[in-house]
């Protein structure tokens, strides 16, 4: 499998972040929210469902073999288009190419991980107020007013 | 060191953007009440800036119509002034996780300050069953993988669990229906409903009825105040997301006020004398009248187990490269 790197975080500022998300079926004792992983791969399945919102995708490894890896996003409410960030039931496809940075297993080797930050086909999905200003941001023409 | 700055970004990022939504729901229908109406405050935490809860509208227009959504401002998740009720315990517990040190739970530190929480009195049977149930939040938070909350199959909530949930951030609500003989609670989360009767009938005994999921209940007004009295529950739900267990002996009361057209007053008492030695009281919970309406997601929270189940074992578990 090809992790790009892993980044262990200054802990204070990811624990903002991991406070809130875990008021829904406390995912920090699922993942170790003090550190982030980045992974690569093509989209296999992307699942809209609620209230776990998830990609599967393939990762090729240095041996050629492919890693079957899994992620899952934002609580399902947070996502839809109609409250806050909004992601549709077409947002990604399979065969779409992923770049995605998350939190990694608690569980050493599972390949499944909370993600923090998602770019589809090089295109920043996001997955919070603060992201979509982000990719309004990189999106807009250079000189643009922001 | 673009790296670790893009990095620090990106986290800081992150939490604002989760910050602001979770921050922003329950301020919604803040306002400042007039001195005249303030009530008072629920048991389970001292008064906060931005709090919603105080009764800040004019009087019900009928004290005896509780019909409506509503959602709930005082705690998620608990059933009662329970120590480890409270996400404030769960989000220490975490906080001391992320940042690798020791939980500080002692009532006066940072995150536990102006809580006051107890014990229930377990009898042995209560304590012993209450240590097999594994929750995946409050003081004794597990992991999924580890635990044993039926919610994890989507099994349903039951009361009085159904009433204290919450959908996701701090967002909780329940709607009311009222007919002229019987009274519905309509909970988005997981689909469900409970029926409360009020044409009259009695309650039935545990020897005519088999327990349910959500038991049998009957309600009556008390002047104004509503009291919801049920029995009949069936053993497999959890009284709420920590893993308070209860007997088939269980009885629940409700007792609903109006505090003005805005806000709504809920307390329990729980009597099964098999697990709980003193009759167990909840705190007092506080609904406003939804200001955050019609989210298109409440009418479609389901929770599907075939869904649940394979998210479950594919990611939380772990097992999708297996």
């Amino acid at each position: 499998m090809k992790i790009a790197s892993v980044r262990i975080l200054a802990a204070s500022i990811l624990l903002a972040a991991a406070v809130p998300a875990t008021a829904h079926h406390g995912t920090s004792v699922t993942y170790d929210t003090s550190k982030t992983i980045v992974v690569e791969g093509t989209v296999t399945e992307w699942v809209y469902s609620f209230p776990h919102v998830q990609i599967y995708f393939d990762v090729p490894g240095a041996d050629g073999k492919v890693a079957k890896w899994g992620t899952e996003l934002a609580p399902t409410p947070s996502m839809m288009k109609n409250l806050n960030v909004g992601w549709s039931r077409n947002s990604v496809k399979p065969g779409d190419k992923l770049k995605l940075t998350c939190a990694p297993h608690r569980v050493v080797g599972a390949t499944a991980c909370l993600a923090r930050e998602i770019v589809v086909n090089g295109k920043l999905m996001p997955l919070n107020d603060a992201q979509i200003k982000q990719a309004a941001a990189e999106q807009a023409p250079a000189g643009s007013a922001r | 060191m673009l790296l670790a700055s893009q990095t620090v970004r990106r986290a800081l990022l992150g939490s604002a953007g989760a910050i602001v939504f979770v921050a922003l729901l329950p301020l919604a229908g803040a306002q400042v009440a007039p001195p005249d109406t303030q009530v008072a405050l629920p048991t389970s935490r001292a008064p906060q800036p931005g709090d919603p809860w105080k009764a800040d509208g004019p009087p019900p227009a009928n004290p005896r119509d509780l019909s409506g959504k509503w959602n709930r401002v005082s705690h998620f998740q608990t059933y009662g002034a329970v120590k480890g009720g409270a996400n404030e315990y769960q989000n220490e517990i975490l906080d001391a996780q992320v940042t690798n040190r020791q939980p500080d739970l002692r009532p006066e530190s940072a995150r536990i300050k102006g809580l006051k929480y107890s014990e229930p009195v377990f009898t042995a049977a209560g304590k012993e069953a209450f240590e097999k149930n594994l929750p995946g939040y409050g003081l004794r938070i597990t992991s999924p993988r580890l635990g044993n909350d039926p919610q994890g199959n989507c099994d349903p909530w039951g009361v009085p669990r159904m009433l204290n949930g919450q959908v996701a951030g701090p967002h909780a609500t329940w709607e009311i229906v009222q007919e002229k003989d019987r009274m519905l609670w309509i909970v988005p989360w997981h689909h469900q409903y409970r029926m409360v009767w009020t044409d009259g009938r009695k309650l039935p005994t545990l020897d005519e009825v088999d327990p349910v999921w959500n038991g049998y209940s009957v309600g009556r007004w008390e002047g104004n105040t509503f009291v919801v009295n049920s029995m009949g529950f069936n053993e497999k739900t959890w009284l709420d997301h920590n893993g308070y267990p209860h007997t088939y002996e269980m009885t629940l009361e409700e007792r609903y006020r109006l505090l003005d057209a805005n806000t709504l007053e809920l307390t329990m008492t729980i009597v099964d004398p098999e697990y709980y030695a003193e009759p167990f009281k909840s705190d007092v919970k506080i609904w406003k009248r939804d200001t955050i309406n019609n989210k298109a997601w409440d009418e479609n929270a389901y929770c599907v187990a075939s869904e649940e189940g394979r998210f479950n074992r594919l990611i939380r578990d772990g097992e999708i490269g297996k």
